[in-house]
């Protein structure tokens, strides 16, 4: 089978998952308890209102007979397909659903951006170093925080970085009788809320929307990070256990080419299904990490429209997220076989 | 056949020389004397809920007067068992050693056991309640030791190999402690909490508490709802309760106060901990039991039950677990099935149906494998019943995958629990969960009121890393070929999820 062959299986599969996913979305949304009128438009609701609403998402035609669950469950799944979200009910109400996404999505992307490199750019590096030196103290260090790294809850990680950074100038004086401010260095920023990510091309505004996100990325990056450290040490420790390496040391090369060339190229290879599940940890973990640090993004959006019963902009949130994830998954299985040409196309 | 002739039933090999299981029971029952009332009263809490469950459920199907007439009559000899209970002597309650009194000028304390300074009192219990927990566990192990030296036909079975191992792991048995003091913590929480849930969590306007009044130079009495504000921590201002310090009360915070209405941060957290294990428990318990299901089906017939198998797994997966937490437990904040053990069971079972494809994926494999062996087709040649043929000869393969997986989701659980009550979503106030602490101790954690949000935290770390650890230990003990310590690190439970 060609990579491409492949690729479009991948692609052929993926369609039914989401299509069930959202499939349980529906049945939660429109089969719960929850009636999206009145979580939307509170006790007093308007009546014309509230029918204009119910004909608007479809549950009951104009002339006010309900519309049979199958035919609502139908027309979601078109809407979804079509990207024909409708509008908002609580959140910016009157907006359109695509439109709120798309305005709200790069404060989301730039911090997932930055957690996944900083993860990679610490974890991966750690996790190597602590694998060339195995029962050494750094390496009972490094291996030892990254599963204290790991346990810790995001939210809580959050919390307590974000107050500690937006109170730096009373700390450091009770601390150290100098006052060193977070906010000031550098550029002016602050802790919490949303960078603007308007004018990225010019550099001190590229610099201050980087500082901005950062504690969000670090808190976000965490728990991958301390994946990334684990796996990245066994991986180093098998390599350099293996045959070949030990050929290759019979054979006469330095010990900078075998590490370079022969160890740290097939220790990525267990790393890849790593760098992909930080995108399941990046949107549920951004939920969080958004709501603390007041960052308008995708996930707070998520929380306050599953929270204020705003549950067509819920609905289509869940779905683009679950394309996302499907995409990210078929491009990890395609960069296995990239980085390791050994891996077939058949057994998957 | 001849074989088995020889062997004698437990029942006799136990006969023929019962002096060290006597022995060993004689003890065992002493132990479980001292904690007579506490297992008499929790033997009777557990039997009134199931009435009343069962009564709710009568009157709900059958309805008329005659279902409450039986409840009441069933609950009122509850009631009195209940008191009979509670009258049985119990070693491990706040009575026997009671923390909570006042301190007259000349320096003496009255009302706490036997005059000591409520901080040593409560030390004492603590130290008494995990000695004796640790106590009995150790007794049962000497139990187990005792069967394989005197009773047990089999010189040697392949479970003392894993025993052995699990005997030198060191990170394991880490873990093993620290899941063994949180448990501690969760079941014993009424004996250890340095006052009572009734005056701190819930009902504190009820009750009253004595303390020396230093102007009138007398004690007085104040209900413990003012006397729980005044000594809340607020971050500004002058009162603050750090951990290890006493109030103006006269009462010992072990882990300080909380913020307005100002409980007593241990009580909670020690009360949280019974709700976070109740709800990862039952979680655990559900996906557990259906993956080994599902397993079993899928691989002892394979083809279109796999698939579909694999299809809804893959569906429940393709979303972060955390968003589907959110939408069902918004979904059903004002239904009657949300409210039940105040959102802790929905949160449970949907916990359950979350985690299940997970733990499918990690023994998927090892079912797969059991199921080519021989004996499974002699068995199926042989005309066992599928049904038996999957209990006995399959399942037991996959135990030992599920335990570890079981134990290193559990951590998962218990952060995503803390953070759906971080959000305000998860379990509904007063009842105490861990998330909600961090939450009311957020604004506070650069004020003098740090411990608030820091200790629970803490907490959660150190509990999930020793599940994590537990996990570990289980595994390389059961498993001692699996060395590529991080080939599943994606069950090991991680903050990234909450």
């Amino acid at each position: 089978m060609s990579r491409w062959r492949y690729f479009i299986r991948r692609l052929v599969l993926a369609v039914p998952v989401v299509f069930f996913a959202m499939s349980l979305v529906f049945i939660v949304i429109r089969m719960g308890p929850r009636d999206p009128v009145a979580a939307a438009l509170g006790q007093n609701q308007n009546p014309e209102l509230a029918h204009r609403m119910r004909v608007q998402l479809g549950i009951i035609n104009p002339d006010g007979s309900p519309v049979p669950l199958w035919d609502q469950y139908i027309e979601f799944m078109v809407d979804l397909v079509t990207l024909s979200f409708g509008q908002t009910w609580v959140i910016n109400r009157g907006a359109g659903v695509l439109d709120l996404i798309l305005a709200r999505a790069p404060v989301t992307i730039w911090l997932g951006f930055w957690s996944v490199l900083i993860a990679l750019l610490i974890g991966i590096p750690l996790g190597f170093y602590a694998g060339l030196r195995p029962n050494s103290m750094p390496d009972y260090f490094a291996s030892f925080s990254g599963i204290v790294w790991r346990a810790m809850p995001n939210f809580w990680l959050a919390i307590i970085l974000s107050r500690f950074l937006v109170n730096t100038e009373g700390l450091s004086y009770d601390l150290i009788g100098v006052q060193l401010s977070w906010s000031a260095f550098l550029v002016e920023t602050n802790v919490i809320g949303t960078p603007d990510l308007g004018n990225l091309g010019d550099p001190m505004a590229l610099l201050a929307a980087i500082k901005w996100i950062l504690p969000a990325a670090i808190v976000l990056g965490s728990a991958s990070m301390g994946n990334e450290m684990r796996i990245g040490r066994t991986a180093v420790l098998e390599t350099i256990n293996s045959d070949y390496v030990e050929t290759a040391r019979a054979k006469g090369l330095g010990r900078r080419v075998i590490v370079w060339k022969h160890v740290f190229r097939n220790a990525l290879i267990p790393l890849v299904p790593v760098i992909s599940s930080e995108a399941f940890v990046l949107i549920g973990g951004s939920v969080l990490v958004e709501y603390v640090f007041a960052l308008n993004g995708l996930g707070k959006l998520t929380f306050e429209a599953i929270r204020q019963g705003d549950l067509a902009l819920a609905g289509a949130l869940l779905f683009v997220f679950a394309i996302f994830l499907q995409v990210v998954n078929i491009l990890q299985d395609l960069l296995y076989t990239v980085i390791d040409p050994r891996i077939g196309y058949e057994q998957s | 056949m001849s074989e088995t002739t020889d062997v004698l039933p437990f029942t006799q090999r136990l006969r023929s020389n019962p002096r060290p299981a006597l022995l060993w029971v004689g003890v065992l029952l002493v132990l479980l004397a001292l904690e007579a009332g506490a297992i008499a009263s929790v033997a009777v809490t557990i039997v009134s809920g199931l009435a009343g469950a069962v009564a709710s459920g009568a009157a709900a199907v059958v309805g008329g007067p005659v279902v409450p007439s039986i409840g009441g009559a069933i609950d009122a000899a509850l009631t009195s068992a209940g008191q009979v209970a509670n009258g049985l002597p119990t070693l491990l309650s706040r009575d026997a050693i009671p923390n909570q009194g006042y301190q007259t000028p000349d320096g003496a304390w009255h009302g706490t056991f036997l005059g000591l300074e409520p901080k040593h009192a409560w030390l004492l219990r603590v130290v008494v309640v995990y000695a004796y927990m640790f106590g009995l566990l150790w007794w049962c192990w000497r139990g187990y030791r005792l069967y394989v030296r005197h009773y047990r036909f089999a010189d040697w079975t392949p479970r003392d190999d894993v025993v052995d191992r699990l005997r030198t792991h060191r990170w394991g048995q880490f873990g093993l402690v620290v899941v063994l003091l949180f448990v501690g913590m969760a079941l014993f929480a009424p004996a250890i909490s340095p006052m009572t849930a009734e005056q701190n969590l819930y009902n504190a306007a009820q009750h009253d508490i004595e303390y020396y009044d230093a102007d009138s130079e007398s004690v007085e009495k104040m209900s413990a709802f003012d006397a729980n504000l005044a000594s809340a921590s607020r971050g500004a201002g002058s009162v603050n309760v750090n951990p290890w310090q006493y109030d103006d009360f006269g009462r010992f915070h072990p882990f300080g106060t909380m913020t307005n209405p100002g409980q007593d941060l241990f009580t909670f957290m020690a009360y949280g901990a019974r709700v976070s294990l109740a709800i990862g428990l039952i979680a655990i318990g559900v996906s557990i039991v259906m993956a080994a299901g599902l397993s079993m089906l899928t691989a002892y017939y394979k083809g279109v039950i796999d698939l579909a198998v694999v299809f809804v797994s893959d569906s429940i997966q393709s979303l972060p677990g955390i968003l589907l937490l959110l939408l069902v437990s918004a979904t059903f904040q004002n239904h009657w099935f949300g409210q039940i053990y105040n959102g802790g069971l929905l949160l449970a079972l949907t916990f359950g149906v979350v985690y299940w494809p997970g733990l499918w994926r990690a023994v998927r494999g090892p079912a797969l494998q059991v199921a080519e062996q021989e004996w499974v087709d002699a068995a199926k040649s042989y005309g066992q019943r599928s049904a038996t043929t999957m209990r006995k000869h399959m399942l037991p393969y996959t135990v030992s995958y599920l335990l570890i997986y079981g134990s290193m989701s559990l951590g998962g659980v218990i952060i995503g629990v803390s953070g759906l009550s971080f959000l305000g979503l998860g379990i509904n106030p007063p009842i105490p969960e861990w998330g909600r602490a961090i939450a009311t101790g957020q604004d506070y954690v650069t004020t003098p009121a740090w411990h608030i949000s820091l200790l629970p935290g803490l907490l959660i770390v150190i509990v999930v890393t020793g599940f994590n650890a537990l996990g570990d230990g289980i595994r390389d003990a059961m498993d001692p070929e699996s060395e590529g310590e991080d080939a599943d690190a994606g069950a090991t439970a991680a903050g990234g999820g909450a």
